[in-house]
């Protein structure tokens, strides 16, 4: 393992705390002596005691050694006790340290495109990812590893001195094959590793095929289809991809372990005979015998564990991602600006909505061909409420994506009264995302509070006033009346007393949270899509409140079910990278163009069956 | 506590089974390995006594004793662990896993899969179904534990038959750091609905689908802030837990160690300035840590065991599940080669278990053979369920559904369903190629290319399948190293699937264009009436429409309105205009914004 992860490891014991730390690393070094110290403690008495051989009857000069054997022993417990809570906390600080680390990384770039990025959600996953297999390991298994690593060396240096009180090459006879002993056991654990991450890609389709067994959406078709018996067939087949070298690799691993049995067996015998041939030589006491007989096996039991190589080797993946990650999302993160000013004059509402303006916007996605918006030219009045429609892929939700600064453009610029909403000077996305507020399709379900589902619509303190508006005025009151905590249940089943809410019940809470955000000063309020899945009656419902709780504010809404776009003041529809058309729904119906033709075949549904349909309209190309 | 013996008895001979050989080779090793520490003092003190008297062939028998018992507690141990670990390991991914997965698909309803109390206990055996078939091997555990104590404790009354106390003092620091263990057991599961909150926040802070809404709200801030108090309140639970834990334990063993001190100091002045002096206490010393040492492990064990306990229950209960469920099985009768009445719902309730509402309500209809029949209603109004009941994926608590004349519970379930076909509103994303994600939906026809091709042409999928990179051998999904698709072509794959049977009695399509652009619903809308007319001759095929945007359905043979669980209207789309009721009103409500 190379030496930067070592010390990428090590550098994130700041995140226990200084005392933690010394605590811990003090007890893990005392420990590591420990075996030397009772080996020495041990010869002590056993020293004293054939003294007493010489001077039987007086038992005052066995006390001292007893008592530092007794000590040794006591020591060992006290820090036993010591080290699981130290570690425990140790740990949970890194870990906690490290995810809380990631989440502000992962939310501190200003714009959602690198976020978006494949590369950037596969490092997120790597540095987020909880261990499940036995070659994951959390960072800070890595860092206690390597913290008990170097430490582990040092109880090393002390049973060598154990050693070498009967001759210096004592520790090289036994040393020497312990390292080689260790090294085996490193060559073939990397051996395996590689074996099994090889393997990795069938090992995850191996993971969701079980996954899809149990799953409640699949298990329909599972059984209408009649599919069980080829899941497990093809489940097994990834099973046995992944594992079958694996297994093989077992069993040779398990012929090859004769070499490390002589390679511990011979030596330490040797040593022995050598040492008790000492003794009756001459040329050694029996304490010395005694010291090294408890002391040397020792030296194995270090080495030979490969618990800390693994906990490093496992955590290194973590940490390495972990910088690519920062560097990635580092160089996009703007530091927030120092003042965002007052939350614009909460509660009242009174400042007037922007003039926005898109001024011939190109945007592409990275690796695209073709940009999705081609020089758009838009201008959004203050106050207005405007649609913009458009087929799947048009283009619709890019759009307010740059409205919300989630994105830069690629060339062209989008402003609000005159400047640029990335200008920093004007404080950045983030301070004009204070004056906006956007109700996204995939909206978060936050398994808090349902007061927090609502009140995490708009940065700063809860304004209760304006919580109590939202509430009332989004039709979620009587919501609330109905859950078992009011306000401040949970909404999710996997918090206790906390609910699972039904796809209505989320659209009032969503629409609070809209209504929040326009009450805490949002003077733009974006919808995208807001009402696909939705029935009849909640759709109607919905577009009731909306238009009663605009409070004056710019509303852009995104849709494509046109029914519902009929009442804007204005349409533009997107098409082709740029603003097709625009007007009214009678001056676009009129007109007679595609806006026209589109909102045609959705009228035809209730003007004829579909029965009729089928033989006729061919329209020139909408459906391509 | 019977019934899990018998699992782990079970568990043990599929092993033994699987691998006589390696499983005889590991228990070998476990076995040698109980006795090692004894050994080792018993060779350290043949050495040291051996050097006294200048013994040199005790030395040698001492020493080379001494070293093999080392070398089999450090090398040998571990053998006979990773061979556990490797037959446990295979037994269960190629046995015990497989069979799980069959007992879950075997069942055929699916209340299981969305019961979440049952879906728990399923989670749980999924996720660590290796402890069934470690169980067996865990009780061999314990009793190598019993073996390992007692030829330590009999080494040592070799020294002083009054070392024999120590097991008395060593129950002490067992019982305690068993009561530890439960308590850090305890406080992980107080602290999981911490960890799990902060898991979801964290999982919402690095999504780029909800850090859309994070910027835009100014919430990250807050999102971190609850993320910190959620982990920080599951750490204080667990490092206080961790800290009373090992209070305790540091209680029991310093009561051990006191004792084992006062074995010593007694076994030194035994044996003070006796010849034998050194040899006894090396034992003594190097047996006693070894005490410790065992007792650790075996309440490590114990408490592991305690796990292995749940998830042996919930795999005896899904065993028991799959088993009753397949033995209530019907006469089995083979379904109609071809429709000639039609289905007949008759009087038919249905509540799913663990609520009280009936889903549907003594529901009567009748669904003529060749017919499209639309089924509208709003949310919970029973429209799935009706579904699900056609499907057998429930069963109805009372009345019937026939299919000419014959009750769906007396037909075969495997056959019935081969004559069916359905494309669901939650259908599955299979991770999978484009060939293999359209054939699951006629196993039999999986290896057949043309009649993929087919499926797809009919789906009107053909168009975007051709576009993709490499046709119908693309992979979806970029997990897998292969492409996303939007949510329009994920429903014409779905639809592609159902349409590879070609000649189903019944046909559902569930909720089909939920979020697709005028045209793409249009397509795939059409796409759907084709094939309804296209099956209906042959086989006087049934094609079920649900739907709540009545757009889709106003051309149905027949049109079954449903409001809480009731059927409450019934007709065509002009004599339900005409009577001016539920479905007119609701017709009326979307049809004015276009008209």
């Amino acid at each position: 393992m190379r030496v930067r992860v070592r010390l990428l490891l090590l550098r994130r014991l700041a995140d226990a705390g200084l005392p933690v730390v010394a605590a811990l690393a003090t007890t893990l070094l005392v420990q590591a002596l420990l075996p030397a110290a009772t080996a020495v403690a041990t010869a002590a008495v056993v020293s004293a005691m054939r003294r007493e051989g010489e001077d039987p009857g007086a038992l005052s000069h066995l006390a001292t050694p007893l008592a530092l054997l007794g000590a040794a022993l006591l020591v060992n417990v006290a820090l036993k006790a010591l080290l699981r809570p130290l570690a425990t906390l140790t740990k949970i600080r890194i870990d906690g340290a490290h995810r809380l680390r990631v989440a502000r990384l992962a939310m501190g770039a200003g714009t959602i495109d690198t976020l978006e990025q494949p590369r950037t959600q596969d490092l997120l996953r790597q540095v987020t990812r909880e261990p499940s297999v036995w070659l994951e390991k959390s960072i800070s298994d890595g860092v206690l590893g390597q913290l008990r690593t170097v430490v582990q060396y040092l109880g090393l240096a002390a049973t060598a001195a154990v050693l070498a009180s009967f001759a210096w090459w004592l520790v090289l006879v036994l040393g020497v094959p312990a390292v080689a002993v260790r090294l085996l056991a490193i060559r073939r654990w990397r051996r395996h590793f590689r074996i099994w991450s090889a393997g990795l890609p069938d090992h995850r389709s191996a993971g969701y095929w079980t996954e899809v067994s149990t799953a409640p959406a699949e298990g329909k078709e599972v059984r209408v289809f009649g599919f069980a018996d080829w899941l497990v067939g093809r489940q097994q087949r990834h099973v046995r991809t992944h594992l079958g070298p694996v297994w093989a690799d077992d069993r040779r691993a398990g012929l090859g372990q004769w070499l490390p049995t002589v390679l511990m067996f011979v030596p330490l015998a040797a040593v022995y005979v050598i040492v008790a041939r000492g003794v009756v030589n001459g040329a050694a006491t029996v304490a010395t015998e005694v010291a090294i007989l408890t002391a040397a096996w020792s030296v194995y039991a270090t080495l030979i564990s490969l618990d800390d190589v693994v906990n490093v080797a496992g955590a290194a993946p973590v940490v390495e991602a972990y910088e690519e990650l920062a560097e990635r999302l580092g160089a996009v993160s703007r530091p927030a600006p120092a003042v965002l000013g007052p939350p614009v004059a909460a509660s009242t509402g009174a400042t007037a909505p922007p003039v926005l303006r898109f001024e011939k916007v190109v945007f592409r996605y990275p690796g695209a061909d073709r940009p999705v918006l081609d020089g758009l030219d838009l201008e959004i009045r203050p106050g207005e409420w405007l649609a913009v429609v458009g087929l799947n892929g048009a283009g619709k939700s890019t759009l307010v994506k740059l409205l919300a600064g989630l994105y830069r453009p690629v060339a062209g610029r989008v402003t609000a009264d005159g400047v640029d909403i990335h200008d920093p000077v004007a404080g950045g996305p983030a301070a004009w995302r204070r004056r906006l507020t956007v109700v996204f399709q995939d909206f978060v379900r936050y398994q808090l509070a349902a007061v927090d589902n609502v009140t995490f619509g708009a940065p700063g303190p809860v304004d209760a006033v304006a919580l109590e508006k939202a509430v009332t005025r989004s039709g979620l009151a009587p919501v609330l009346e109905r859950l078992p905590r009011g306000a401040d249940t949970p909404l999710s089943r996997t918090r206790s007393g906390g609910v699972d809410l039904s796809g209505g019940q989320w659209q009032h809470v969503i629409l609070a949270r809209a209504c929040y955000a326009v009450h805490t000063g949002a003077r733009v309020l974006v919808l995208d899509e807001p009402t696909a899945h939705l029935d009849v009656r909640t759709e109607s419902e919905v577009f009731d409140r909306l238009s009663g709780t605009r409070n004056g504010a710019t509303t852009v809404l995104i849709s494509h079910r046109l029914s519902t776009v009929r009442g804007a003041d204005r349409i533009v529809l997107l098409a082709d990278g740029v603003i097709a058309e625009s007007g009214t729904h009678e001056e676009l119906t009129a007109a007679g163009g595609r806006y026209a033709r589109l909102f045609k075949i959705q009228a035809d549904r209730f003007v004829q069956g579909y029965d009729d349909r089928l033989e006729g309209s061919t329209l020139d190309g909408e459906s391509r | 506590m019977i019934a899990d013996l018998a699992v782990r008895r079970e568990s043990f001979l599929r092993c033994w089974r699987h691998s006589p050989g390696l499983t005889l080779l590991s228990l070998c090793c476990i076995a040698l390995n109980s006795v090692s520490f004894a050994v080792v003092g018993l060779g350290l003190r043949a050495v040291v006594d051996g050097s006294i008297r200048a013994d040199f062939s005790a030395i040698v028998v001492g020493a080379a004793g001494a070293a093999a018992a080392y070398t089999i507690d450090l090398v040998v141990g571990q053998i006979g662990f990773e061979l556990r670990t490797h037959v446990v390991g295979r037994v269960t991914l190629t046995e015990v896993q497989p069979e799980v997965m069959r007992a879950t698909m075997g069942v055929d309803t699916i209340e299981h899969l969305e019961r979440s109390d049952y879906l728990d206990r399923i989670g749980v055996v999924r996720a660590e179904v290796w402890r069934v078939v470690d169980s067996g091997w865990a009780a061999i555990e314990a009793f190598v534990f019993v073996v390992r104590l007692g030829a330590a404790l009999a080494v040592l009354a070799t020294v002083s038959p009054l070392l024999l106390g120590l097991l008395v003092v060593a129950v002490v620091p067992l019982l305690l750091e068993w009561h530890g263990g439960r308590r850090m057991r305890d406080a992980e599961a107080a602290a999981a609905e911490d960890r799990r909150l902060e898991r979801h926040l964290l999982a919402l802070a690095i999504d780029p689908g909800a850090g859309k809404e994070l910027r835009v709200a100014g919430a990250a801030d807050r999102l971190l802030r609850r993320q910190r108090q959620a982990w920080e309140s599951a750490a204080t639970t667990v490092v206080r837990a961790r800290l009373v834990a090992s209070l305790w334990s540091a209680l029991g063993w310093s009561i051990f160690a006191l004792g084992f001190i006062g074995g010593l100091v007694l076994l030194v002045r035994q044996t003070a300035g006796s010849p034998a002096a050194g040899g006894d206490l090396v034992l003594a010393i190097t047996v006693g840590a070894q005490l410790r040492f065992a007792v650790e492990q075996a309440v490590e064990r114990s408490i592991d065991a305690g796990g292995a306990a749940l998830v042996l229950a919930p795999y005896r209960w899904l065993r028991e599940y799959h088993a009753g469920t397949a033995a209530r099985g019907g006469p089995g009768l083979a379904p109609p080669a071809r429709l000639t009445d039609g289905i007949v719902l008759d009087d038919v309730s249905f509540t799913y278990p663990g609520t009280d509402r009936l889903a549907v309500d003594r529901l009567s209809a009748r669904l003529p053979a060749g017919a499209i029949v639309a089924v509208v209603g709003e949310y919970g109004s029973g429209k799935s369920t009706l579904v699900k009941l056609l499907a057998k994926l429930y069963r109805p608590d009372s009345g019937a559904v026939r299919v000419d004349g014959t009750d769906l519970a007396d037909l075969d379930t495997a056959a019935w369903r081969a004559a069916m076909s359905a494309a669901f509103q939650d259908f599955g994303r299979y991770r999978t190629t484009v060939a293999e994600g359209v054939g699951l939906g006629d196993p039999a026809g999986m290896d057949s290319a043309e009649r993929i091709r087919a499926a797809i042409r009919t789906a009107g999928a053909e168009e975007f399948v051709d576009r993709l990179p490499q046709g119908t051998d693309t992979m979806l999904s970029t997990q897998f190293g292969g492409v996303e698709l939007s949510e329009g072509q994920w429903q014409k794959v779905a639809l592609a699937r159902a349409c590879m049977r070609a000649q189903p009695l019944l046909f559902v399509l569930d909720e089909p264009t939920a979020s697709l652009d005028a045209p793409s619903e249009r397509a795939i809308f059409e796409a759907y009436m084709t094939r309804a007319r296209a099956i209906r001759g042959g086989t006087g095929a049934i094609t079920v429409v649900v739907s709540h945007r009545f757009s889709t359905v106003a051309g149905a043979d027949l049109i079954l309105v449903l409001e809480a669980g009731r059927l409450v209207e019934s007709g065509t789309h002009a004599s339900l205009l005409a009577r001016a009721g539920r479905y007119a009103a609701l017709y009326d409500l979307q049809a004015k914004a276009y008209a």
